[in-house]
């Protein structure tokens, strides 16, 4: 019975299991990433959420083979599956600078950062940069590549698209640079989209216009969408499914409802517990994790958390795996690293 | 008791050209602002980039000369858009400046005891072990320790930095700190910290704010009352409650509609507003209203008339043709 559920449910795109990224400095071994694992499934919205120096970012830029260096990746799978049935690919054995990794990049995995204006070159129009991405990856003329930056333009609902294809990115507002950046990524219809912190940099009415483009864009176009922030709003608005992450690790994984509604890990109940919420009768106090984040080279021993945590016990001296919560619950995706919830 | 009444505060900056430097235009990036602060009272300045809410805050402190207004402070009832720089001098002491970017905000080549001892010694108000002790006291106000007066900012993490910043407004016993963005450059658990601190601050010295966000849940949460500001005028002020419960301005609207709030549900119950186009450039704004053409509202007269900020009830006013009529949601 459970092999007929298990062939029936539609395999993830990509399954990364393990990963861990490192950054060698003189001053030691920094461990970006370490022990991360979760699925993305066909159209599906996962979440990543956490704060600056988490790893979230890094995890992003690994799927895609783009760790600065001299960072690499040292352990872990990253299964993608091209097509369908096909055997799926592992990323992480992938060159960085193999042909087979350029034709992922940006054709099938796109990428859209924070800062539209340093992420798009000052010097070509919009729409040359918009038809780099196609002619590189289709086999097109220059003339179509630009109708299609063109089309992409008027799609991502920028007004007088013919006019804006030869304007430079520093005629446009914020929010149109990032419609641009947006444009580009999707011009190639790709599989995944990986969005690192899309509207951070945005005024809060633009911010809702671009969440709203990148949700109508996913329904039309069927994409799959890693969204990487540490804004638990936009999370709430666009994600099915979120992955909480605390320096390098994933502290927290679940669905939507799992994460908001039912927390188990203390960090992301502290999370939530700390952010004003619009309309909430203001407390006079908002209940505060105390300390900060710690130095990623002088992580604590055990769970990484346990020095903030309230709920600190001996058993925290050691790292817990990550655990489904409920395992004889087929259908239970929720999982927490800690030991409060980890049977010994 | 008021503590700061502005008046028609207005800051126009010049559009030079041509070899001569000629003005060919203002930009207006604050256009006739009226609002007073009590005494204990937090006001929240709230707009999107570009408002001039941060302009605003920095004309007050005659950081930057304003065009034109009065600022009434304090007891004495004294204008200080009209005092020459020596006349300033003993009111800057009274009104102080937090910043947003902890990491800018703070000399990397002086030690904390340094920072936050510049005001006191520039003022010359303690001199000597007397400094020393305040300077460990105001450290150990903002939860931070005795020994770290020897350190330089670079050993801090941007809370701890933000409270460096802190430190040093509250150095010279001020009764006015404008706090422009201090705690958007921090991470959310720190951002608790820091706003907490405030709050706390505010009880123990009866300080009042001018507290200038563009985060609107955070300025829910810390103010008294709130101005939303759009293209250098304030369209909305009134208690905060008020203001996100049954907002009376469209934009104020927008902008509480546009917030995702972090509960998937209610945030999939909620209707969406969805503003059109961007702000307008400033140096050319609409006619009329200037926030006509992305208003779902806006009717002809919008386009034609200017609105007046006018009372609409007791302690709210806005600055809309409608607001009798329109009936907006809140949060």
């Amino acid at each position: 019975m459970a092999s007929v559920e298990k062939t029936s449910h539609e395999k993830p795109l990509l399954e990364i299991s393990g990963l861990k990224t490192v950054f060698p400095t003189d001053d030691g071994i920094v461990n970006a990433v370490s022990d991360v694992s979760f699925e993305i499934g066909p159209g599906q919205t996962v979440g990543v959420v956490g704060e600056s120096g988490c790893g979230k970012s890094i995890t992003g830029l690994s799927l895609l083979q783009l760790v600065p260096s001299p960072g690499r990746i040292e352990a872990g799978e990253i299964l993608f599956r091209r097509n369908g049935d096909d055997e799926p690919l592992d990323i992480a054995q992938v060159s960085p600078k193999s042909e087979l990794m350029r034709q992922i990049r940006g054709n099938e995995i796109a990428i859209i950062f924070q800062e539209p204006m340093t992420s798009l070159n000052p010097v070509y129009t919009v729409g040359n940069q918009i038809a780099e991405a196609i002619v590189l990856h289709e086999q097109v003329d220059k003339k179509t590549a630009r109708e299609r930056a063109i089309e992409m333009i008027a799609r991502v609902g920028i007004p007088a698209p013919a006019q804006r294809v030869d304007e430079y990115p520093h005629q446009l507002s914020g929010g149109m640079r990032q419609r641009i950046m947006i444009a580009m990524a999707l011009c190639c219809s790709p599989m995944l989209l990986i969005a690192d912190e899309p509207t951070t940099a945005l005024d809060v009415t633009i911010q809702a216009q671009v969440l709203g483009l990148m949700q109508e864009l996913q329904a039309e176009m069927g994409m799959a969408i890693m969204l990487i922030t540490h804004d638990l709003g936009v999370i709430a608005d666009l994600a099915d499914e979120v992955v909480v992450m605390y320096a390098g690790r994933v502290v927290e994984r679940g669905t939507v409802d799992d994460i908001f509604y039912n927390p188990l890990h203390p960090y992301t109940q502290g999370l939530l517990k700390s952010i004003p919420v619009l309309g909430k009768t203001p407390q006079k106090t908002l209940p505060s994790i105390p300390g900060t984040v710690p130095h990623p080279l002088g992580l604590p021993v055990g769970c990484s958390f346990q020095p903030r945590c309230s709920e600190r016990m001996s058993e925290c001296e050691q790292m817990p795996e990550l655990a489904i919560v409920n395992a004889e619950a087929e259908s239970c995706r929720h999982a927490v690293r800690c030991w409060l919830h980890t049977d010994f | 008791m008021k503590l700061l009444e502005v008046n028609d505060l207005r800051k126009y900056f010049p559009i030079q050209k041509g070899i001569f430097q000629r003005t060919i235009g203002y930009v207006k990036a604050v256009d006739g602002i009226s609002f007073d602060v009590h005494s204990g009272e937090t006001l929240g300045l709230v707009g999107e980039s570009g408002c001039g809410k941060t302009t605003a805050g920095r004309c007050l402190l005659r950081l930057i000369p304003p065009t034109s207004g009065s600022f009434i402070f304090g007891e004495e009832q004294v204008d200080l858009a009209k005092l020459t720089h020596r006349e300033m001098r003993p009111f800057r002491r009274r009104i102080q400046m937090i910043f947003q970017d902890p990491h800018a905000s703070l000399n990397p080549r002086m030690t904390v005891g340094d920072i936050v001892g510049e005001p006191m010694r520039v003022n010359q108000t303690e001199k000597g072990t007397a400094l020393q002790d305040r300077i460990v006291e105001l450290l150990e106000s903002v939860g931070l320790q005795s020994q770290d007066i020897r350190r330089y900012p670079h050993a801090f993490s941007g809370g701890q930095r933000q409270r460096i910043g802190i430190a040093r407004a509250l150095a010279l016993q001020p009764e006015l700190i404008v706090a422009d963005e201090p705690v958007s450059a921090l991470d959310v658990s720190v951002q608790a910290q820091i706003l907490n601190l405030l709050a706390e601050l505010r009880e123990e010295f009866n300080l009042s704010y001018i507290f200038i966000a563009h985060d609107l849940s955070v300025v829910e949460h810390i103010s008294d009352r709130v101005a939303v500001m759009y293209l250098g005028k304030i369209v909305e002020i009134s208690d905060a409650e008020t203001l996100y419960q049954s907002p009376k301005h469209p934009y104020t609207e927008a902008l509480i509609s546009a917030v995702p709030l972090p509960d998937p549900n209610a945030q999939r119950r909620r209707e969406h507003i969805r503003l059109e186009g961007d702000v307008p450039d400033p140096s050319q704004p609409p006619t009329g209203c200037y926030f006509h053409p992305r208003c779902r509202y806006a009717t002809d007269i919008c386009k034609q008339e200017t609105p007046e900020l006018r009372q609409v009830a007791q302690g709210v006013r806005v600055a809309c043709h409608h607001s009798d009529t329109l009936e907006l949601q809140g949060v």
